[in-house]
């Protein structure tokens, strides 16, 4: 049996951007009608949208809120909710058993996270902050890089960003699989997004390189007409095009 | 313990050979017992410019392959007290040279000597390998001009990673920045590259600038090492870098462009011969 299994499925992390909505009131009968109002006003803005429910600033006990009937309603205005951020973990065992899991912001701990000004007596432990760095935006740690990149050398930071303190001088080559930043000058050849990833960018202080790619889109130096050489730099793609842009 | 320095650039031409005989005499001058070694096997110039090319017999293949010995290969300078050299041998190629045998040899002169200057060939090949695998420093020899800072660049690159020093994961070999043949005219025209310009992009601690001169050159065809042109600048030059390199806290001279171009010419001389 060594015929190999065709690919399936591919677990990948991935951010997105979600709307929030912040329960004030507990009552469904209250909240329903006033966000009908609301996206009657502006049809189709958020047709089977997919959002959170935060219940950070909601003053309620977790027995006084009907998710089962908030749910229902939401669903019957063709709004979607997948989840809930913040609250208390009591409010969130509540949540979850009608089928909304809680969720936690990218950037860890923020003010939604954190129990409700008066927690309930029998509140279990709050789940502990989420342990080491975490990258806003792209959950890759970073490789860092504190001597000169020379020529003939190659640094290949994988599944991470990369950062150079110093340095990258002509006929040296950086990559990174996330992006690239580099506090000195960038001489060499900047390679990000190297698996595909079309949202890396490359920074550099002083940006005069002899070839940038992210995600296998390509110039070389002789293409770089518009970018400003020698200055501050930020580096991005947009569409299939390569897009420079000062920093700062 | 001996200190080995290798002398190396990756671009030939820029000056290592004039480097090692100049700073081998000048460490000798200091006191400083030292042994300079020719790794540029099949080529041989170091003896030439030392003026000792009629006294070689054996040279440093000869000694690796066990057909001599280390003391019979070492010719004591008649100038400088404390200096010798282990020539390179012109009838060889580099595959002479091993590791192993380079290894004995550096130990045994280790137990002599203050200093081990290892004289490099031009590339990154065996030869060049050889000479900085050992090395505990480096003067990296740069003309100001693009390609040979590329090179120079190139081989700090090999020697923080192929060194033994790097090898062994011990602190890291110590760069020193020779900048050679400069001519502060030519810098201000725009002909060459500026000083600064070459310590941005190379970023080691800057032992010294020689500046182009007629002396060197009448100092190979003489055989004498131009340090020893006390009247030189070029001479000058090197004796305040090794005065650096021993830990002298010395000003660095003749960068600035000549004002008067006679006075200019009589003491840089251009490029004629």
């Amino acid at each position: 049996m060594s015929q190999t299994l065709p690919e399936t499925f591919r677990l990948r992390a991935g951010n997105f951007n979600l709307l929030v909505l912040r329960l004030l009131d507990p009552r469904p009968e209250a909240v329903l009608p006033a966000l009908g109002d609301q996206f009657r006003r502006a049809p189709g803005f958020l047709r089977f949208a997919p959002i959170v429910i935060g219940l950070g600033d909601l003053e309620a006990a977790p027995e006084e809120v009907d998710f089962r009937a908030l749910i229902e309603g939401l669903h019957a205005l063709e709004i979607v909710p997948i989840g809930t951020s913040g609250g208390s973990a009591a409010m969130r065992k509540e949540a979850l058993a009608a089928g909304l899991p809680p969720l936690r912001a990218v950037g860890g701990k923020d003010a939604e996270e954190l129990p409700a000004a008066a927690p309930p007596p029998a509140a279990e432990p709050t789940e502990p902050a989420p342990a080491g760095p975490d990258f806003q935006g792209s959950g890759r740690s970073a490789m860092v890089v504190t001597e000169p990149v020379r020529s003939g050398q190659r640094i290949y930071a994988q599944g991470a960003d990369l950062i150079v303190t110093g340095t990258v001088n002509p006929g040296a080559e950086v990559i990174a699989d996330g992006n690239i930043h580099v506090y000195g000058a960038l001489r060499g050849r900047a390679v990000a997004g190297a698996q595909d990833d079309t949202e890396a960018r490359i920074f550099a202080l002083h940006f005069d390189p002899e070839l940038i790619a992210i995600a296998g889109f390509y110039a070389v130096r002789e293409q770089l007409g518009d970018a400003p050489i020698g200055r501050p730099t930020q580096v991005r793609l947009d569409g299939e095009e390569l897009r420079f842009a000062p920093l700062g | 313990m001996a200190q080995v320095i290798v002398v190396t650039s990756g671009k030939g031409g820029v000056g290592k050979t004039t480097t090692s005989a100049a700073f081998a005499t000048g460490l000798a001058q200091r006191g400083k017992k030292t042994v300079v070694i020719d790794f540029d096997v099949g080529l041989r110039n170091l003896d030439l410019i030392m003026g000792v090319e009629r006294r070689v017999v054996f040279d440093i293949v000869n000694v690796i392959q066990g057909e001599a010995r280390l003391n019979q290969a070492l010719i004591r300078d008649k100038r400088t007290e404390g200096l010798a050299i282990l020539p390179a041998s012109q009838t060889r190629d580099k595959d002479a040279l091993t590791r192993e045998g380079v290894a004995g040899i550096i130990e045994e002169l280790s137990a002599d000597f203050d200093y081990i200057l290892c004289d490099s060939p031009a590339g990154i090949e065996k030869g060049a390998l050889l000479a900085l695998y050992f090395a505990d420093q480096a003067i990296v020899v740069t003309n100001p001009e693009v390609s040979s800072v590329r090179d120079s660049d190139r081989i700090l690159g090999v020697l923080q990673s192929k060194s033994r020093r790097a090898e062994e994961k011990r602190e890291k070999v110590k760069e020193h920045l020779l900048v050679t043949r400069y001519d502060p005219n030519r810098v201000e025209r725009g002909e060459m590259l500026k000083l600064e310009d070459v310590r941005e992009i190379l970023a080691i601690p800057l032992l010294g600038v020689v500046p182009e001169n007629e002396s060197v050159l009448r100092a190979s065809n003489t055989g004498t090492p131009v340090i020893m042109d006390t009247e030189s600048v070029a001479g000058q030059a090197y004796k305040d870098a090794v005065g650096r390199f021993l830990g002298e806290e010395l000003p660095h001279r003749f960068l600035e462009p000549d004002k008067k171009p006679g006075l200019f010419k009589r003491l840089f001389g251009g490029r004629a011969a």
